[in-house]
């Protein structure tokens, strides 16, 4: 009897477990791999506020950023790739380094895709699809000419638009005693800027050179408008506009210079008088303007559309999630808290932002040029980015007098030559 | 006597670790040098003395290069040479009180990282408000106030200086210790014999003391030639490419993805190095011998 009992507690267990409703499924976690730098506290917290919200979680695997691209690499080759990856934007890098044809999903019908800012789109897409995410402020990195509105004012010197204005008030300032410019060329990279920032304007003047660039059917050497910008740059340091000591300056001494108006300009990102004022506590940030670099009489403003990008992989088991986690991140309240919550972002490259944090002259200056913007040439033209440093030397030479302005470009094309080559670039084959 | 295998087999295991570790991978640097190796393709091809025939290309800065190393080399092992002496002499006999404080005050920029070295450097030479500079300016030397690092006439030298003051302590310690093993009989017998100061110097200190010179040679050549940490930190080779060497364009070669052109820089680095040491012991033992 009691082993009937028994008998018929066990299928009453078994039927009610039956009809019990279906368990819940085990929640979902995302991995994110990720290059230290690349995740800021704020993506961190909207992750948080995702999984608060849907229950999915997201593990963000940072990596040093000196091994990331080894240790993604080894994961994408391997079919062991986390659900989401991190990647910086440029047509080369997403088929060179990521080859994302093969190890990105399409998210060219994603919802928000129309949102993004179609020069950032762009650097994500790969043979018209777009593969990655720009979570990243892209637009507040602009490298303009940053000034001290007082030193300015005091000199009555106008904002110069051209080279030939730039150059009569450098002779100005320098006549009241004012270091016109201050280029710290000790740091190797910075008077790069220079010459690569202002690409769009070599693409003004000869349309579609960067493909052309690209494709190894036009060089440096010889392009009349990169030899004005190198003439200019050298005739700026020969009259010492940059100062005595360009040489031996660095970037870190630029904030106290500008905010003091010991130096009236300086090249910066567009929203520097926040990182002066950080310097320098007690200067005003409104006494900072910002102009676009009129070397070589660029008028057109220098975008650098790439930045760290959102992967999904294609071999992952959750991509219904991982693609529902980019529309949540790009939903317009989830954007603004984003902008709001990070010191270093001003604004996120999507249309849904309501709110940017731009003061009035840099929103003024990005009105100013909304319809009149080029890509930097580091992202625009392959194997520049990869030679900053030395086009730097290269620059530096020149200063000197060990190269002229034709060798700077010259030198630019013999290594785009062996890099390219190197990498088997079926354009120099 | 009848050959006996037997010693060898103990030394097996330490010449298979030998091999294994740093003949092979030796050898297959050398044959990486005749490839176009780089980290971007999965192909490797044989491309026989290309990357020779480019090193010594005029169109290249190569020879440049290593004209700025064997500047760098023979400058340091000029100048660490004569004050590591200079200062042994002094510590072994001139100076009577406080010599190990001494010792240990000159010995030190040895032991500093050479990062630390080259940042504090920096700051005293720069043309503006480095130390130097402000000095000279103060006592009224302003015309030899000059743009130590920045000049590319002057910068090599400046490195060069850098370096001997670094490198001069641990030079004069092996100097000195070649001195104090010299027997102070010698000395006398020559003072009886009339012989002066420069004389003793000249027959006696340097005959006796060129081991200790063979050895502080052959380092100094080698660590001329090899030299990297202290140029890349000082000047990063510039202004420009003024104080380029070898070792830092290897480093920039393999930056560049040039693996197989950096390693046919690093075999030609190798090959100098070991025609540098045999030489130079060449050179110092035949000295000695007609001594």
């Amino acid at each position: 009897m009691k082993l009937n009992m028994l008998a018929g507690g066990l299928l009453a267990t078994i039927a009610l477990a039956g009809i019990a409703p279906v368990q819940a499924q085990d929640p979902v976690t995302l991995t994110y791999l990720t290059s230290q730098g690349w995740a800021l506290d704020a993506h961190l917290a909207l992750a948080d506020k995702f999984k608060a919200e849907t229950g999915i979680t997201i593990d963000t695997q940072i990596i040093p950023a000196d091994q990331y691209y080894t240790v993604l690499r080894t994961k994408l080759n391997s079919g062991e790739g986390p659900d989401i990856f991190g990647g910086q934007s440029g047509v080369n890098t997403l088929i060179v380094d990521l080859n994302v044809e093969k190890n990105a999903v399409d998210l060219s019908g994603e919802p928000w895709a129309g949102q993004v800012d179609p020069l950032v789109a762009e650097q994500a897409t790969v043979n018209g699809k777009l593969y990655g995410l720009t979570y990243w402020d892209t637009l507040g990195l602009v490298w303009v000419v940053n000034y001290n509105k007082q030193v300015f004012a005091d000199n009555g010197i106008a904002i110069p638009t051209t080279y030939a204005e730039l150059k009569a008030a450098a002779e100005k300032l320098k006549a009241a005693g004012i270091q016109p410019i201050f280029e710290p060329v000790a740091d190797g990279w910075h008077h790069t800027l220079w010459f690569n920032e202002v690409g769009p304007i070599y693409e003004a003047a000869t349309p579609g050179l960067a493909a052309d660039l690209n494709a190894n059917k036009a060089t440096f050497a010889g392009n009349a408008k990169m030899l004005e910008n190198l003439t200019q740059l050298k005739e700026m340091y020969d009259a010492g506009f940059l100062g005595d000591n360009a040489l031996a300056d660095t970037f870190a001494e630029a904030p106290a210079k500008l905010a003091a108006g010991e130096v009236a300009m300086v090249v910066a990102p567009l929203a520097y008088s926040a990182s002066v004022q950080t310097e320098v506590p007690d200067s005003d940030p409104n006494n900072i303007g910002v102009f676009l670099m009129p070397i070589a009489d660029n008028n057109i403003l220098n975008v650098n559309p790439g930045g760290p990008t959102m992967f999904i992989y294609t071999g992952s088991p959750h991509i219904a999630e991982a693609k529902q986690y980019f529309e949540w991140l790009t939903k317009p309240e989830n954007l603004q808290e984003f902008i709001d919550s990070a010191p270093q972002v001003l604004t996120l490259p999507f249309s849904g932002v309501q709110k940017t944090k731009f003061t009035a002259e840099q929103q003024a200056l990005m009105d100013q040029y909304k319809d009149q913007r080029g890509i930097v040439y580091q992202i625009a033209v392959s194997y520049i980015n990869s030679q900053w440093m030395e086009i730097g030397k290269d620059i530096t030479a020149m200063f000197t007098g060990a190269m002229t302005p034709e060798q700077v470009l010259e030198s630019v094309d013999k290594r785009r030559s062996e890099l390219a080559t190197a990498a088997k670039d079926p354009a120099w084959q | 006597m009848k050959f006996s295998r037997y010693p060898f087999y103990f030394v097996l295991p330490a010449l298979a670790l030998y091999i294994a570790f740093f003949i092979a991978p030796s050898v297959a640097g050398i044959a990486f040098a005749f490839t176009d190796w780089t980290p971007y393709s999965d192909e490797l091809n044989f491309i026989g003395w290309d990357n020779f025939i480019k090193i010594f290309s005029p169109n290249e800065r190569y020879l440049t290069y290593i004209q700025n190393t064997l500047i760098f080399t023979i400058g340091t092992v000029i100048l660490k040479t004569i004050f590591a002496l200079a200062l042994a002499l002094l510590l072994n006999d001139s100076v009577k009180r406080f010599v190990n404080f001494y010792r240990v005050m000159i010995y030190l920029p040895a032991i500093l990282p050479t990062l630390i070295v080259a940042l504090i450097f920096r700051s005293i030479l720069h043309p503006s408000t480095g130390i130097l500079n402000r000095f000279l300016r103060a006592v009224g030397l302003d015309g030899l106030a000059m743009k130590w690092l920045t000049d590319p006439a002057i910068a090599l030298f400046s490195v060069i200086g850098v370096d001997t003051w670094k490198g001069v302590g641990y030079i004069m310690v092996i100097l000195l210790a070649g001195l104090q093993t010299i027997p102070r009989d010698y000395y006398e017998a020559a003072q009886i014999d009339g012989a002066n100061a420069w004389d003793r110097f000249r027959y006696v200190t340097l005959p006796m003391l060129t081991p200790a010179l063979v050895v502080v040679s052959v380092l100094n050549v080698l660590y001329g030639l090899r030299v990297f940490d202290i140029v890349y930190a000082l000047t990063n080779g510039g202004p420009g490419y003024a104080t380029e060497v070898i070792s830092t364009d290897i480093f920039k070669a393999f930056s560049l993805g040039q693996y197989g052109l950096g390693t046919a820089v690093s075999t030609l680095l190798f090959i100098m190095l070991v025609f540098a040491g045999y030489f130079v012991i060449r050179l110092l033992e035949r000295g000695r011998a007609q001594d």
